[in-house]
């Protein structure tokens, strides 16, 4: 892992040394820069038990430019769509280079704890989720149960 | 000249008209008259730098500050002067250009590598005690000359500031860029910025960037949007009038700069643009490019602007638009720029009701776009004419400067043609009622008035000048009157 910056480094060994609860992101073997994301779906919501994975990448520019994440499961979320993309204000406009990857994962897992269906990157999934709100619970569930409980079902 | 008579007739009933009127109308009759004046960039900022430097010294400011709030609150300085007076640190604080007191000694860092999740508290005065100090975005220890914060207090390097600006300005912002703390709002001042930011290519960008975002923020400003233009037009008030841009030629609406779209207003114009843009597809694909002839049914393509058509194998003259005889388009009964709106409309389905908005859209979408082509032709038509004098002229038909007429009249049916194309957005928006019959049937003696001149344009000879200026001027005046009836500024 040489080569990498400074801060790149004592994030990575942060992470590893105290890991966020409910979350494990360990770097790739090959790029320092590319990290294997699992979270765990909280407790209390349609995610829950679910494991989902994600990849993170931190490009060049990182800390001035936000890192890049991307659910490898599928999931049924209004702010996220089925290519896995996220909708979250501090991975666009609101990011800022004091913000950390732990500050944007523990930001994803409080996503899967109140998503918002005002604010969507899944709009047939937001209609559904505004229009039938029990309805859409039950679905994230299935989802949940069907796809974040296996590794074979990531989106590719 | 094959009649004498008839030839002194109509130059003896012109020459009552004033017909200078037409090329030069007065301040007071023309709704479209504007005054504007055209600034190359070094006027503008010469203009700009007076302004700033009048708002330092009234108020004994640096004038970095005195730009920020310039910029933040449109130029108006007899405004800001107020507000600073009334509370200099309130209205400083809402404009983002200095830090609010309350929040500096309790600035929440979610940055910290030690010491669990906790945000820890920052204080400048408690972090920077030694010589040496870590930033918190690098996270490299560094002597305390190389760190720099705004009155927010978030402290960084000097490196990470550089950073931090190129990639916001590669992104396009300038006077836009705010402190890397997170969730801070403060705006970072231009000599900041020149005092950290390295790269010369990076800084010829910001330069470049933040004047144009100080022109955009100023109401009496605008760039010509002529491709590749630096002209800045200036105008007392921010009209929605009609501007020409003398170096580059193009014409647009001072307030939206998009192009000039009299009777209708920006507002209207930009939701029409929208819709048509939306529907197109359907609209373009209902009204093609061909119709038959209502007699004899053979397959005609509109090759003028003008929509008297003739029918060049039964010779039958009818209406482009609505296909129905010529002859009764007289300017009384020209009824062709008016949708004829079914009454019973609220008593119908939600189905008919949406057949029904489709088809009022249409109608005006089929009129304003049949104008939009026609003006194109009209272009065509001025070719023609250029070598129809030419032929002429050759052939001792008049003499060149005698054809010139036609020119003129190819130009005045070119400006009625525009705003005859404009007044069908306007229309669509216009609820029904007095005032619609009123924009209507004015818009309709346009019409007449503009098809008259058309057909005639296309088909003068030299002995038509008096009937064709007698056109000219007809027209002109409806649409004078049109526009100062109906154009709302």
């Amino acid at each position: 892992m040489a080569g990498l910056p400074r801060r790149i480094l004592k994030e990575t060994q942060r992470l590893i040394q105290e890991p966020v609860p409910g979350i494990s992101a360990v770097p790739d073997e090959n790029n320092g820069r590319y990290f294997h994301v699992v979270i765990k779906g909280p407790a209390e919501s349609p995610y829950h038990s679910g494991m989902f994975q994600l990849e993170l990448f931190l490009p060049e520019e990182y800390p001035m430019s936000a890192p890049k994440v991307r659910f490898m499961t599928k999931i049924y979320h209004p702010n996220i769509d089925k290519l896995g993309r996220i909708c979250l204000d501090i991975l666009k406009e609101k990011w800022s280079p004091a913000l950390q990857i732990r500050t944007v994962l523990l930001s994803i897992q409080a996503l899967l704890s109140a998503p918002n269906p005002d604010d969507p990157l899944s709009n047939d999934v937001a209609e559904q989720w505004k229009a039938n709100e029990q309805l859409a619970l039950e679905t994230a569930k299935e989802w949940t149960q069907k796809y974040a409980k296996d590794k074979k079902n990531n989106i590719q | 000249m094959d009649d004498d008579e008839d030839e002194f007739d109509t130059s003896y009933y012109y020459d009552n008209n004033d017909d200078l009127d037409l090329e030069k109308p007065k301040k007071s009759d023309d709704p479209e008259y504007f005054e504007y004046e055209l600034l190359k960039i070094e006027d503008v900022e010469r203009m700009l730098n007076e302004e700033v430097e009048a708002l330092c010294t009234s108020l004994k400011i640096a004038p970095s500050l005195a730009k920020m709030l310039l910029h933040a609150h449109g130029w108006r300085r007899s405004q800001i002067i107020e507000r600073h007076q009334m509370n200099a640190e309130k209205f400083l604080v809402e404009s983002r250009i200095v830090a609010d007191k309350k929040n500096i000694s309790q600035v929440q860092f979610i940055f910290s590598y030690g010491g669990g999740d906790r945000p820890g508290c920052f204080l400048l005065q408690e972090v920077i005690t030694g010589t040496t100090h870590t930033c918190s975005i690098c996270v490299r220890e560094l002597s305390k000359s190389e760190f720099q914060s705004l009155s927010c207090h978030h402290i960084f390097c000097n490196e990470c500031w550089d950073m931090h600006f190129g990639i916001q300005i590669s992104k396009g912002l300038t006077t836009g860029i705010e402190c890397m703390g997170s969730d801070c709002k403060l705006l970072v001042p231009e000599d900041f910025i020149c005092s950290i930011l390295k790269d010369p290519s990076s800084r010829e960008k910001y330069f470049k960037f933040s004047f144009s975002d100080l022109i955009d923020s100023h109401s009496q400003l605008r760039f010509c949007p002529g491709p590749n233009c630096s002209i800045v037009v200036r105008a007392k008030e921010p009209k929605s009038k009609r501007v020409e841009c003398k170096s580059c030629k193009s014409t647009f609406c001072f307030r939206c700069g998009i192009d000039y779209h009299a009777p209708t207003d920006c507002d209207t114009i930009k939701k029409w643009l929208m819709k048509c843009a939306d529907d197109s597809e359907t609209a373009n694909y209902i009204s093609a490019n061909t119709k038959d002839c209502p007699k004899c049914h053979v397959c005609i393509e509109k090759n003028g602007g003008c929509n008297h058509m003739q029918c060049s194998k039964c010779k039958s003259d009818f209406c482009w638009m609505c296909l129905g005889e010529w002859k009764t388009h007289g300017s009384e009964y020209y009824e062709c720029s008016r949708f004829k709106e079914n009454p019973n409309i609220a008593n119908e389905s939600v189905h008919v009701q949406a057949r029904e908005a489709l088809k009022k859209y249409l109608f005006y979408y089929e009129r304003w776009e049949n104008h939009a082509k026609s003006l194109t032709l009209e272009e065509q038509t001025l070719k023609n004419i250029t070598t129809r004098i030419e032929e002429k002229v050759m052939n001792n038909e008049g003499t060149w400067i005698a054809w010139q007429y036609l020119l003129k009249a190819a130009d005045l049916l070119k400006k009625c043609r525009y705003s005859l194309q404009y007044t069908y957005p306007y229309a669509y928006y216009l609820d029904r009622g007095g005032r619609k019959e009123l924009f209507e049937y004015q818009q309709a003696q346009l019409e007449a008035e503009v098809e008259n001149l058309s057909w005639k344009v296309e088909r003068a000879e030299i002995s038509d000048t008096g009937e064709l200026e007698n056109l000219m001027d007809i027209a002109e005046k409806r649409r004078l009157t049109l526009l100062k009836d109906f154009l709302e500024v």
